[in-house]
């Protein structure tokens, strides 16, 4: 193994999984594992519109960052309550409009004759080739995102469990949502430039559904569900590096073997459980 | 009782062209205990949740604690509402996260601690002696989606109790209990009262559910206020007859109300 090569790579798949993993505890937990989706392919349709005036590289960031957080906020400021509409069906529909944005700017490249390659990068990513300064900026969302999950750590438990009881108790509710979807749309676009589209919403799901298998409470969540995120990206990569076989394929089957793993430690705890209480009945 | 808790003054709410909640004048005391009734569909979770901000009326201007809750914004409304607790009709589901009961009881005092502020030792302490209070210290480590409705019930009530409200909105608040608990939380609204001069708005089916000290009762039909006034000048057997048909009337023991069906005792 290329230690030189692979050591980035390495890195940038622990911190892609610990702030997808940490990301995906909230997502899943308010069970809106769309907005993941949704939001990803807001700043795939950035990015390429930004690509289709010129910008190239890590530059391509700013357009991507912009649509995420536009749509992201839009979502946040939008009361299902007072449309009438749940908040899935919401990002349904935001969603599909992203989408055919993003193939709309696809379709104007062979237009205008420009090589479309490096934002079709973005629907599969290359983590495989990520640097140094890709894993620097991907540490920076993340500790924006760990300094956010602690500040309003309180507010977020309160959300999680409800928006409308959390409003109801004082909970300045809209605002903390609001800047959620904002550190969201960070996270997820920065780590959708390494990982892809398709990626990012195994790695916000599975570890976050597999952390709620095998243990209780918001804390203990979000950290077991950040640890099997980052298990997910290493041992996927280190599987990859092993084998030759493509990254991103591995890392989603390790992190859906985790939550299969999970069902199955939970179901046999149970089952041990109640056979000690038969046992002492 | 001192000044008005609640004053509505031409209170309309409107929803798809029809008029859900219609109430003239309202006030209700610092200190008092009102309890509202009606059929399905008369409006009183619509007037609750107008307290609250959580709809806005039509029409007409609602105060609470002195506040003209229409008009306040975002942070004012905050304000407002860690001082007025709100237990809801339909139990929150709560989300895939396994929130434990201790959690989810703690929410009451997430508002009042504060942004940037984490929750105190006295925060706590009040949140597990309500746990205790109602009989759930062994489920608080428990994730609250595997709780039983009543055990939900009862968390949610926790969760209102430990705000410290001024004033407690109660929509139906024992539905899903068994009768023990529902005389045990008839029980504590009323020690509630006596002892820290809370104001309770109080929605309910169940006469049995208005504590003993009820100082009046409000009668809602198809968003109009049809009576008001203490227990004995409302709760006749005509009205009883006129708000839930044929069949049943109206006791009163030791100061509290109940339905049965005719033949079953009578008005004393």
């Amino acid at each position: 193994m290329d230690w030189l090569f692979w050591a980035p790579v390495m890195c940038a798949g622990v911190v892609t999984g610990a702030s997808t993993g940490l990301l995906g505890g909230y997502i899943v937990g308010m069970r809106i594992p769309f907005l993941g989706i949704c939001v990803a392919h807001a700043a795939l349709a950035g990015a390429v519109f930004g690509a289709l005036c010129g910008l190239t590289g890590p530059s391509l960031l700013v357009p991507a960052l912009a649509a995420a957080s536009i749509s992201a906020v839009a979502v946040g400021l939008v009361d299902p309550q007072t449309v009438r509409m749940d908040l899935n069906v919401m990002l349904g529909i935001l969603f599909s409009l992203m989408m055919g944005l993003a193939f709309l700017g696809l379709g104007l490249f062979s237009v205008y004759g420009v090589s479309d390659n490096e934002v079709r990068n973005l629907l599969w990513g290359s983590l495989a080739f990520c640097r140094w300064r890709d894993v620097w900026i991907m540490v920076a969302s993340a500790a924006a995102e760990l300094i956010f999950v602690v500040v309003f750590y309180k507010e977020m438990r309160a959300i999680l469990f409800s928006r409308t009881h959390a409003a109801a108790a004082g909970v300045h509710a809209t605002l903390v949502w609001t800047l959620f979807l904002l550190v969201a749309s960070l996270v997820l676009t920065v780590n959708f430039q390494t990982v892809g589209g398709l990626m990012i919403y195994s790695l916000l799901a599975n570890p976050a559904v597999a952390a709620s298998q095998l243990v209780r409470g918001c804390g203990r969540t979000l950290v077991v569900s950040a640890a099997l995120g980052a298990a997910s990206g290493l041992g996927g990569l280190w599987i990859s590096a092993a084998t030759d076989l493509p990254t991103g394929a591995v890392i989603v089957i390790v992190s859906s073997l985790l939550v299969v793993l999970a069902i199955a430690w939970k179901r046999a705890w149970k089952r041990g459980e109640s056979h000690v209480s038969g046992e002492g009945a | 009782m001192s000044a008005a808790a609640i004053e509505i003054d031409g209170l309309s709410v409107t929803r798809g062209g029809r008029t859900i909640l219609a109430v003239e004048r309202l006030a209700v005391d610092a200190g008092e205990v009102l309890g509202v009734l009606g059929p399905n569909g008369a409006g009183k979770t619509t007037l609750l949740k107008c307290a609250t901000g959580m709809i806005r009326p039509s029409s007409g201007s609602i105060r609470v604690l002195g506040h003209p809750v229409g008009r306040l914004g975002p942070i004012g409304l905050a304000r407002l509402r860690r001082r007025v607790a709100l237990l809801a009709q339909i139990l929150a589901p709560g989300g895939e996260m396994p929130l434990t009961l201790r959690e989810v009881v703690s929410i009451g005092r997430t508002g009042r601690a504060g942004l940037l502020r984490p929750l105190s030792r006295h925060d706590w302490r009040l949140v597990d002696q309500w746990i205790e209070h109602l009989g759930l210290r062994e489920l608080a480590r428990q994730p609250y989606g595997l709780l039983s409705g009543g055990e939900q019930r009862k968390a949610l009530l926790a969760m209102a109790m430990v705000q410290e409200p001024e004033i407690l909105l109660l929509d139906e608040p024992t539905a899903n209990l068994d009768a023990y608990w529902r005389e045990q939380i008839v029980a504590t609204l009323g020690d509630l009262h006596r002892k820290g001069n809370l104001t309770i708005v109080l929605v309910c089916h169940d006469l049995e559910t208005l504590p003993a000290g009820t100082h009046r009762v409000l009668v809602l039909r198809a968003g109009r206020v049809v009576a008001q006034g203490t227990g004995a000048e409302v709760l006749t057997h005509e009205r009883i007859e006129d708000l839930y048909g044929p069949g049943l009337t109206v006791l009163r023991r030791e100061g509290r109300w109940l339905l049965a069906p005719h033949g079953a005792g009578g008005c004393r």
